[in-house]
């Protein structure tokens, strides 16, 4: 008996000074997180897998419902707005865009966006806010309509971002979400631009 | 044979010293691969917790998303090296069981939602692998937890930097 209270005390020596080191390394870690903020505003409940053989096996044994529309309606509820690929399409080519009145905003991290981004495209990922606002809230305020986007499918860091960016002082009826997101800019042939932004890198997504 | 309870020989391994020493070195360099693989991407880490739904509290969520890869890879390195292996152990064990537990529970609600066949349900289980077939999941998981459990009741101090932390004498069984 007394040998195992000297484990279970050796266990707690280890969990304390286990944990004391643990903080002590993420606070000091340049990638480490901010105990106090919410890294998902507004966020409902996730559900996110893949199964191996039914990639549309996550959702319950009622009648399918178009993913998009659910998205639609969760964004509906955080404030925020859905545009769809043709309307992206068509603000992609909107004279405004060059005039910097229509913006891009890529929700996605840096790896992603040097790999590929909507042309033009500022880079915000709200998990970092503090690399990125100085830049992109400049040129989001006097912007008249901004579509932020992440990867697509499952991805939620578009809405996360959207949030952020209101929540930062731009106007929430500017900010639409591209549910459909990178993903889907690229399965419509769209050019992608690589590299940081205007960096004149165009290239046509592979078919 | 020496047994694990009776300690080998002065001067001499036994099957149980090698045992113990590759149950320490396959759980510890497991557990330190997979902090690291966590502890250099953070966020990432912290959306799959999300995706547990287990806690709804960010604070929470946050601690246990900066913390746990950390305290993987200190447990991982006190096995590797040696020093209060048994309470390492016993954390390993309390990491494992619950985590388990976790994914068996998500992989069951996938399972019931879906109609797939459960062990064809594959998902990033935050483990630090990627993507694994759940069933493979689970009984790997299970095998580490036997493991621990046998390092905890394992006496071997061969290759150890201090087996126990709060005594310098030999161990000698738990009862």
């Amino acid at each position: 008996m007394r040998k195992t209270k000297a484990v279970l005390l050796e266990a707690l020596l280890v969990a304390a000074l286990g944990l004391f080191l643990a903080l002590a390394a993420n606070a000091l870690s340049a990638r480490g997180l901010r105990l106090s903020r919410n890294y998902f505003p507004g966020g409902e409940k996730p559900g996110t897998v893949t199964p191996a053989t039914n990639s549309a096996a996550t959702g319950s044994n009622a009648a399918p419902v178009d993913p998009l529309e659910a998205v639609k309606l969760r964004l509906q509820r955080n404030g925020l707005k859905m545009v769809r690929s043709n309307e992206v399409a068509e603000l992609f080519r909107d004279p405004r865009y060059d005039a910097g009145l229509v913006l891009f905003v890529d929700a996605r991290d840096d790896q992603h966006y040097a790999a590929g981004h909507i042309p033009g495209a500022w880079q915000f990922h709200h998990y970092r806010p503090e690399n990125y606002l100085p830049e992109v809230l400049p040129a989001c305020l006097p912007a008249q309509q901004i579509v932020v986007y992440c990867g697509g499918g499952d991805c939620e860091d578009s809405e996360f971002a959207a949030i952020a960016l209101r929540e930062a002082s731009v106007p929430g009826d500017k900010l639409l979400v591209y549910a459909g997101g990178f993903t889907e800019w690229t399965n419509h042939g769209h050019s992608v631009e690589i590299g940081t932004r205007r960096s004149g890198q165009l290239v046509k997504p592979k078919p | 044979m020496t047994s694990p309870d009776s300690g080998p020989a002065p001067g001499r391994f036994g099957a149980w010293d090698f045992m113990s020493i590759a149950a320490r070195w396959v759980l510890g360099g497991l557990f330190l691969y997979m902090g690291l693989s966590k502890a250099l991407h953070p966020i990432e880490f912290l959306k799959l917790v999300r995706q547990y739904d287990l806690l709804h509290h960010h604070f929470l969520l946050n601690l246990v998303a900066s913390t746990l890869p950390w305290f993987e890879i200190f447990c991982g390195l006190l096995l590797v090296l040696g020093v209060a292996v048994r309470g390492a152990a016993v954390m390993l064990v309390a990491m494992l069981v619950p985590f388990t537990l976790a994914v068996l529970m998500r992989a069951l609600a996938i399972h019931g939602a879906g109609g797939i066949a459960f062990c064809a349900i594959k998902f990033d289980c935050g483990c630090g692998a990627g993507e694994v077939l759940i069933c493979k999941k689970l009984a790997e998981n299970g095998l580490l937890t036997l493991l621990a459990i046998a390092l905890i009741f394992w006496r071997s101090q061969r290759l150890c930097v201090r087996h126990g932390l709060l005594r310098s004498a030999p161990a000698s069984g738990l009862a």
